[in-house]
C-alpha cells in the first residue's frame, strides 16, 4: 500500500517510491532517495517532525517534507 | 596549494584538522560546531601547506549560512586538494557529497572516518573496491585516536581529478 511518509505509523517499514521534484536533490544529500528502505522511528505530536531510520542511522524530517515523500508500505 | 577538509556536519572534520595540524579547534559531539572556517598549516614533504577546516555541508547546493561558507570556500580555492571526510556509518550519503566534489574536478582523497564506530555496528566496507571504483585514495581513519592519519597524509599526493564517467562505468561493472 502506498502512503505519504507523514502518514506512516510507528515502526512501519517501507520503500521510498517517489519524492517531489524540487526536494529530490536536497534529500539525496541526506541519503534519502527513491528505492531506499526506511522505518518510521518517531513521530512528534502537534505537527512536529518525524524521525525515520535508514540503513544504520536516523534522520528527522519536517512534516512539510514528509508530506512530499510517497512510500510503499510493507504488508 | 591548499588542502580543504570537507564533509557532512558531524563527521569529524575538525578532529581530523586537529590531528593534521596539532591545533585545538573546538570539537563537540553534536553537528554544526564549525560554522566558520579555520586555517592551519601542516608539513607535507618538507613544505608547510595551508589546510582549511570547512563547515559541514550536505551538498554543494547551500541551504544555510554555514553551507554557503563551505561552498564558497570550495569555489574560491580552485587549486586545492580536497580531503573528503565521510562518516563510515553513513557511507552512502557521504559518497554523494564526495561524488559532487569529484564531479567539479577537484583532486580528492576520501577519509572513512569513525571507522571504529562502523566496526562496532558491524558495517563492512570494502575499501579496496571503493578505491578502485572511485579512482581516488580511500583511507579508513579514526581521528579521535589518530589511526589512519599517517596513511591519509602520505596519500594526499596521489589525489588527482577523476572523470565521473569512469566512476559510473566501474560502478555498473560491479553492480
Amino acid at each position: 500500500m502506498r502512503k505519504k511518509l507523514s502518514e506512516m505509523d510507528y515502526g512501519e517499514e517501507g520503500v521510498i517510491k517517489s519524492i517531489e521534484g524540487k526536494l529530490r536533490d536536497k534529500l539525496a544529500g541526506m541519503g534519502i532517495r527513491v528505492g531506499k528502505k526506511l522505518r518510521m522511528a518517531t513521530k512528534q505530536p502537534i505537527k512536529g517532525p518525524v524521525v525515520v531510520a535508514i540503513d544504520q542511522y536516523s534522520i528527522s524530517l519536517g512534516l512539510g517534507i514528509a508530506d512530499k515523500i510517497i512510500v510503499e508500505v510493507e504488508k | 596549494m591548499k588542502i580543504l577538509l570537507m564533509g557532512h556536519p558531524n563527521v569529524g572534520k575538525s578532529a581530523v584538522f586537529n590531528r593534521l595540524t596539532g591545533a585545538k579547534v573546538t570539537e563537540s559531539n553534536y553537528p554544526g560546531t564549525t560554522v566558520d572556517y579555520t586555517k592551519g598549516y601542516m608539513r607535507l614533504d618538507g613544505k608547510d601547506v595551508e589546510i582549511i577546516d570547512v563547515p559541514g555541508t550536505f551538498s554543494l547546493e547551500p541551504k544555510d549560512k554555514a553551507e554557503e561558507v563551505a561552498v564558497k570556500m570550495l569555489k574560491e580555492n580552485r587549486d586545492s586538494i580536497i580531503i573528503c571526510v565521510i562518516d563510515s556509518t553513513k557511507l552512502e550519503r557521504g559518497l554523494y557529497l564526495a561524488l559532487e566534489i569529484i564531479e567539479e574536478g577537484y583532486p580528492c582523497v576520501v577519509a572513512l572516518n569513525m571507522w571504529d564506530v562502523a566496526e562496532d555496528k558491524s558495517i563492512e566496507i570494502d575499501v579496496e573496491k571503493l578505491e578502485d571504483i572511485l579512482g581516488v585514495p580511500v583511507v579508513p581513519t579514526i581521528a579521535v585516536s589518530g589511526k589512519g592519519m599517517k596513511e591519509l597524509v602520505s596519500r594526499i599526493k596521489e589525489a588527482s581529478p577523476v572523470d565521473t564517467k569512469k566512476i559510473v562505468e566501474k560502478a555498473r561493472g560491479v553492480a
